[in-house]
C-alpha cells in the first residue's frame, strides 16, 4: 500500500554549517590563489629563484610577522579547504557508513597533525637553532 | 488473499476532477482515492490551451455569453440548467486555483491574463472573445499540478497503481468498489458510503487519438457492467489539429494565438466553412471542414491525407512565450521547425461528450430520473449534460474543476448523512476474480494488441468524424467479430508482480464495450449534429433527436433509451459561425 | 521499415534475484519513438516486459529510463537518434521492481518534504493576487516540471546518498521560493539546509543534461544557494 503522507519531517540539523563550509570552499579558494601563486613566485621565480632557499632565506623571511602570518594563513586555509574537499568526496563515494566514518577520522587526525606540526613550527622557528 | 479496507468516501481516479473531487471530500470525510497511475502522470495534465471563465479581465465579457457559446457550441443537445452552473461557477473555480498557487499568465495589470479560443464568442455570437484563462501552453499540466500539491498540503491519502474493477452495489444502493493492486496483484475491497468516477475517456478506441495509453474507459465499463446507462455514448470529438498520424494535440490556442489552418493550395479554407470565427470555429465543424478539403483533393502531402497548420507569420518570440510545448513537439516528433514551416495536422480523436449520466451534483442516474445513492462521477467520465453534441474547447478543464469540486462535496455530503455503510454483497470480489482468472487461463490464442488494433483501425475507418449507416453498421459488426477473439487471449505473464499484460487485457474488454455501445448510439440517430455527423442524415433534426440518448447493457447487446434535453432560456436555432 | 536490437535489461524477483539482459530485434519505421519499440516488444514478442507510460509525448512523466546510459523519456527520443543497437535500463538510484519500472516513493518522499504547496497567510482576496508579467516569468523554468524523476536519478550523488534530495525536489522548491505570492520561502530554505540539501549538490550537470522538459536544473539549484546565502529571494 503506497499512502502519500503529509510532508515528513527529516531530522534536521538546524545549524547552517553546510553553508558556511560551502562558503568557505569558495572564499579560501579565491584567497588561496593569491597566497599559493605569491608563494610559488616568491620561492621559485624572483631572485634567482629556488636556487637562493636555503636555511638564512627563510630566517629572513620569518623575521617580518608579515611573511609568518602569510605562511600561517597558507597553511590553515589549505589545510582545511583540502580536509573539507576530501571529506564530500568521502561523502559522496564512501557507500557504507563505517567506511565513510572510519575514512573521515583518518582525514581528521591527518589534518589535525599537520595544522599543529606547521603551526608549531611557524611560531617556534628560531633562527640561531642548529 | 483479498483485502477490506473501510472509508467514508472513496474517489476512483486522480486527474483533475478526482483530485478537485479529494480535495473537498478529504477535508469533510474520511476519503481514499484509487488510482492506476500515480496522480501527476492523468492526462489531464495533457490539456494544453486553457480555462475558460468570464473573468472580463482583458475585454467585457459575462458568463451567460459563455452559457450560450456552451449550449450553442454544444449543437443544442446540452443541459441547459448545467450549462448555467458551470460557465456562473467557472469564474470562481478559476479564482479558485489561482488561490492554490496555479501560475497563470499575466496581464500588464498582473491580473490573469486571457485568450481567445474556438467557439467563444462575445455577445451570442458577435466576434472571437478573449475568455479562455491560461499558462502558456501548459494549463492542463498545471493545473494537475497544482491540485496534486493542494492534495500534499492536505494529507489526501492515495492508493496509487490500485486498478478499480468493480463496483459493489447491494439492493441499488452504492456498498464499494474492488481494486486490484498493481505491485502485488492482491484485490481489495474498498467499502464505501460515497464512491465517485472520475476515470477519464475511452480515447483508445480510435486510432489516431490524443488520448493516453491509459484512457480506456474503465469507469464507464465498470458502471455499465452493472446495469448503469451510458448517455450521448454517440458523440465524441475529434480535435482537428493532432500532429498528423501520430494524432499528438497540436492545441486550439495555437489558432487563438492566430495561427492559420490551409490547404494544398495554401488557402486559409476556413473562411469559407465559418466566415466570422474562421479558424476558431467549434471544433467539430474544423474538423469536418478539414476531411472536406482532404475529399476534395486539397489535401497535403504525397498521400493528400493531411492539412497545415500554419504558425510561420507569428513572431518566432511570441510562439516561444504562449506556445513553447505544441511548437517543441513538432520538432521533436516532425523534426519541423515551426517558425518556417506549417505543421501537417490532421483531426484526432480527442474528447467523449458522453458518459457516465449525472445531474448537476454529480449524482449518478441509474435511468433518465432517478440517482444511484452513494454514486458519483465528474469528469470526462461523467456526462452532466454540458458539453452536449460537441464541448467547446476549455470547457473540459472547467467540466473538471466545477463539477469535481461539485461532486467531491455531494459525496462527502452523501457520506456524512448515512450513519452506516451499505452492507457488501456477497462475495464482493468473486466477479473481478473471476475476470481475471479468466484472462490468466485463457489459451492466448488471440493477442490484445492485435484486436486493440483491429478494434481501432475499424473505429478510425468508420465511426470517426464522417458515419453512414453501412459504415456504422461494418464497425458493428467488427466489434462483434472481436469481442469473439476476445474470449480467447491469454496472458503470458504469469506473475502476481506488476502485471501490466494482465492490465492491458482488461482494458481491452472495456474498449470493446464502449465500441459497441458508440456505434450501436451513433447508428439510432438519424440525424447530424455536433460530433456525430450522419452523411445519410446531413441535418439536425430536433422534432425526433432533440433527446440525450441512454445505453443500456442488455446480456452481449446494447439497448437505447432516451432522455429529454433541459432547456431554460435558449431555442434552438440553425448553427453558424 | 528497418530492424534496430533493443538489448533490455530484464528482472523478475518472482522468477529469479538475478537480473540480465535481454536482446530484442524490433521492426521500426522512421519517426518511431523508443516507446513504440517497446511497445511492439511488450505486444508481440515478450508480454511480460514491464515499464509505466501514458501520454506517450512527454508530459505525463510515466516512463524515464536509462537509454544508452543516459537518462530519457522513451516517448520522446526517436530510434533514428539512438543507433542500431539500443541498451534501455531502468533508472538507478530508485529500487527496481521490475524490469524498467521502479519505486518511486523514494522521489516522491522528497518531492513531500520541501512542503511542495503555496503557502501564504492572511485572508485571501475576493479576486486573483496580482502578480506581474516579470515576477510570473521569474519561476516559469521550474513549473515546467513533470516529476519524471529523469534529473534526480542522473545525480551521481543521489546514486550513492538516498538521502540526499535530489534535484527534482529543489525544482520544486525553487518553483515556489521564487513565486511572488508565496510566504513560505524561509521554511523552504531551511529544509534544503540541510546537510542533505542544496549543499550536497556538486553541480555535475547531469540533471540538467537529463531534463526532458528542457529546465536549467542546475541554475535552479545554485539560485537557491544563492537565495540561502543572501537571503534574496
Amino acid at each position: 500500500m503506497t499512502v502519500i503522507e503529509a510532508p515528513r519531517s527529516r531530522a534536521r540539523s538546524r545549524t547552517s554549517f553546510e553553508m558556511y563550509s560551502w562558503i568557505f570552499m569558495r572564499m579560501s579558494g579565491l584567497l588561496l590563489v593569491v597566497l599559493v601563486l605569491g608563494h610559488l613566485l616568491i620561492m621559485n621565480v624572483l631572485d634567482g629563484g629556488v636556487q637562493r632557499v636555503n636555511w638564512g632565506f627563510v630566517a629572513g623571511r620569518w623575521a617580518s610577522p608579515f611573511w609568518r602570518t602569510w605562511d600561517l594563513m597558507q597553511l590553515w586555509l589549505a589545510e582545511l579547504h583540502g580536509t573539507n574537499g576530501l571529506r564530500t568526496v568521502i561523502n559522496d563515494y564512501a557507500v557504507r557508513d563505517s567506511t565513510r566514518f572510519w575514512l573521515k577520522m583518518l582525514l581528521y587526525t591527518s589534518a589535525f597533525l599537520v595544522l599543529v606540526l606547521g603551526t608549531l613550527v611557524i611560531f617556534t622557528f628560531d633562527p640561531s637553532m642548529k | 488473499m483479498v483485502q477490506f479496507h473501510t472509508y467514508d468516501t472513496v474517489i476512483v481516479g486522480a486527474g483533475g476532477a478526482g483530485m478537485r473531487a479529494a480535495l473537498e471530500a478529504g477535508q469533510r470525510s474520511r476519503t481514499a482515492v484509487l488510482t492506476k497511475l500515480y496522480p501527476t502522470r492523468s492526462h489531464t495534465g495533457a490539456a494544453q490551451g486553457g480555462m475558460c471563465a468570464a473573468l472580463a479581465n482583458v475585454e467585457e465579457d459575462n458568463w451567460e455569453w459563455h452559457t450560450f457559446d456552451t449550449v450553442k457550441g454544444g449543437d443544442y443537445l446540452v443541459d441547459q440548467d448545467a450549462a448555467e452552473v458551470m460557465c456562473r461557477e467557472a469564474i470562481d473555480a478559476v479564482l479558485d486555483l489561482e488561490k492554490m498557487g496555479l501560475p497563470f499568465d499575466r496581464t500588464p495589470e498582473g491580473r490573469i491574463d486571457q485568450r481567445r479560443f474556438g467557439g467563444h464568442t462575445r455577445n451570442h455570437g458577435e466576434a472571437a472573445v478573449r475568455r479562455s484563462c491560461f499558462a502558456a501552453d501548459r494549463t492542463g499540466h498545471l493545473i494537475l499540478q497544482t491540485l496534486f500539491q493542494q492534495c500534499v498540503k492536505h494529507g489526501i491519502e492515495f492508493y496509487n497503481e490500485f486498478y478499480v474493477l468493480d463496483l459493489l452495489l447491494n439492493g441499488g444502493r452504492t456498498a464499494g468498489v474492488v481494486a486490484y493492486e498493481l505491485a502485488t496483484g492482491e484485490l481489495h475491497v474498498f467499502q464505501a458510503k460515497s464512491v465517485l468516477f472520475a476515470t477519464g475517456g475511452f480515447g483508445k478506441v480510435f486510432k489516431v487519438t490524443s488520448n493516453a495509453h491509459t484512457l480506456t474507459g474503465d469507469g464507464m465499463g465498470i458502471v455499465f457492467r452493472r446495469g448503469i446507462p451510458l448517455e450521448d455514448m454517440e458523440f465524441y470529438q475529434f480535435h482537428p489539429t493532432g500532429i498528423w498520424k501520430m494524432g499528438i494535440l497540436l492545441t486550439e490556442g495555437a489558432r487563438g494565438e492566430g495561427g492559420i489552418l490551409r490547404n494544398s493550395d495554401g488557402e486559409r479554407f476556413m473562411e469559407r466553412y465559418a466566415p466570422t470565427l474562421k479558424d476558431l470555429a467549434p471544433r467539430d465543424l474544423v474538423s469536418r471542414a478539414i476531411y472536406t478539403e482532404i475529399r476534395a483533393g486539397r489535401g497535403c502531402g504525397s498521400a493528400r491525407d493531411h492539412v497545415y497548420l500554419d504558425l510561420t507569420h507569428l513572431p518566432p518570440e511570441q510562439l516561444d512565450a504562449k506556445l513553447p510545448d505544441i511548437t517543441e513537439f513538432a520538432r521533436t516528433y516532425l523534426g519541423i521547425e515551426p517558425y518556417t514551416d506549417p505543421i501537417p495536422i490532421q483531426p484526432t480523436a480527442h474528447y467523449a461528450m458522453g458518459g457516465i449520466p449525472t445531474d448537476i451534483d454529480a449524482r449518478v442516474l441509474r435511468n433518465s430520473t432517478e440517482v444511484v445513492p452513494g454514486l458519483f462521477a465528474a469528469g470526462e467520465v461523467a456526462c452532466v449534460s454540458v458539453h452536449g453534441a460537441n464541448r467547446l474547447g476549455t470547457n473540459s478543464l472547467l467540466d473538471i474543476n466545477v463539477f469535481g469540486r461539485r461532486g467531491g462535496l455531494a459525496a462527502a455530503a452523501h457520506a456524512n448523512s448515512q450513519v452506516h455503510h451499505v452492507e457488501l454483497p456477497d462475495d464482493p470480489a468473486g466477479q473481478v476474480e473471476a475476470l481475471l482468472q479468466r484472462l490468466r487461463d485463457g489459451g492466448g490464442q488471440e493477442n490484445v494488441a492485435a484486436i486493440r488494433t483491429a478494434l481501432q483501425e475499424t473505429m478510425d475507418a468508420h465511426a470517426s468524424v464522417y458515419r453512414t449507416d453501412a459504415t456504422l453498421r461494418q464497425a458493428e459488426a467488427d466489434i462483434r467479430a472481436l469481442q469473439v477473439r476476445y474470449e480467447k487471449v491469454g496472458v503470458s505473464d504469469r506473475g502476481q508482480r506488476y502485471n501490466t499484460e494482465l492490465l492491458e487485457a482488461v482494458e481491452l474488454g472495456f474498449l470493446l464495450d464502449l465500441a459497441q455501445v458508440l456505434v450501436v448510439s451513433a447508428l439510432a440517430r438519424h440525424e447530424s449534429r455536433g460530433g456525430h455527423f450522419r452523411e445519410d442524415f446531413p441535418t439536425r433534426d430536433d422534432v425526433h433527436f432533440m433527446r440525450h440518448t441512454m445505453a443500456y447493457r442488455e446480456g452481449t447487446d446494447v439497448r437505447l433509451d432516451h432522455k429529454p434535453v433541459v432547456q431554460t432560456r435558449y431555442q434552438p436555432s440553425e448553427r453558424t459561425y | 521499415m528497418t530492424l534496430v536490437t533493443l538489448k533490455i535489461r530484464r528482472y523478475d524477483p518472482e522468477l529469479s534475484e538475478d537480473a540480465f539482459w535481454q536482446s530484442f530485434e524490433v521492426p521500426v519505421e522512421s519517426g518511431d519513438r523508443l516507446l513504440d519499440a517497446l511497445h511492439h516488444v511488450k505486444w508481440y514478442l515478450d508480454g511480460s516486459l514491464t515499464f509505466r507510460r501514458s501520454c506517450a509525448h512527454g508530459v505525463c512523466g510515466s516512463d524515464a529510463m536509462r537509454v544508452n546510459g543516459v537518462n530519457r523519456l522513451a516517448c520522446k527520443v526517436l530510434i533514428k537518434d539512438l543507433g542500431d543497437e539500443i541498451t534501455v535500463e531502468p533508472l538507478k538510484g530508485l529500487p527496481t521492481m521490475k524490469d524498467l519500472l521502479v519505486d518511486m516513493e523514494p522521489f516522491f518522499d522528497a518531492f513531500r518534504a520541501v512542503k511542495p504547496f503555496l503557502m501564504t497567510s492572511g485572508n485571501a482576496p475576493t479576486r486573483e493576487r496580482l502578480q506581474s508579467a516579470e515576477d510570473r516569468a521569474r519561476f516559469d523554468d521550474t513549473t515546467k516540471c513533470i516529476m519524471c524523476a529523469a534529473c534526480t536519478t542522473a545525480c551521481p550523488i543521489f546514486w550513492n546518498d538516498d538521502q540526499y534530495f535530489g534535484p527534482q525536489a529543489i525544482v520544486m522548491a525553487h518553483r515556489f521560493i521564487f513565486d511572488s505570492r508565496d510566504e513560505g520561502a524561509e521554511e523552504r530554505l531551511e529544509i534544503l539546509n540541510d546537510k542533505e540539501g542544496v549543499w550536497r549538490c556538486r553541480t555535475t550537470f547531469n540533471c540538467t543534461d537529463a531534463c526532458p522538459r528542457g529546465i536549467e536544473v542546475t541554475k535552479a539549484i545554485q539560485e537557491v544557494k544563492r537565495a540561502l546565502i543572501f537571503h534574496h529571494t
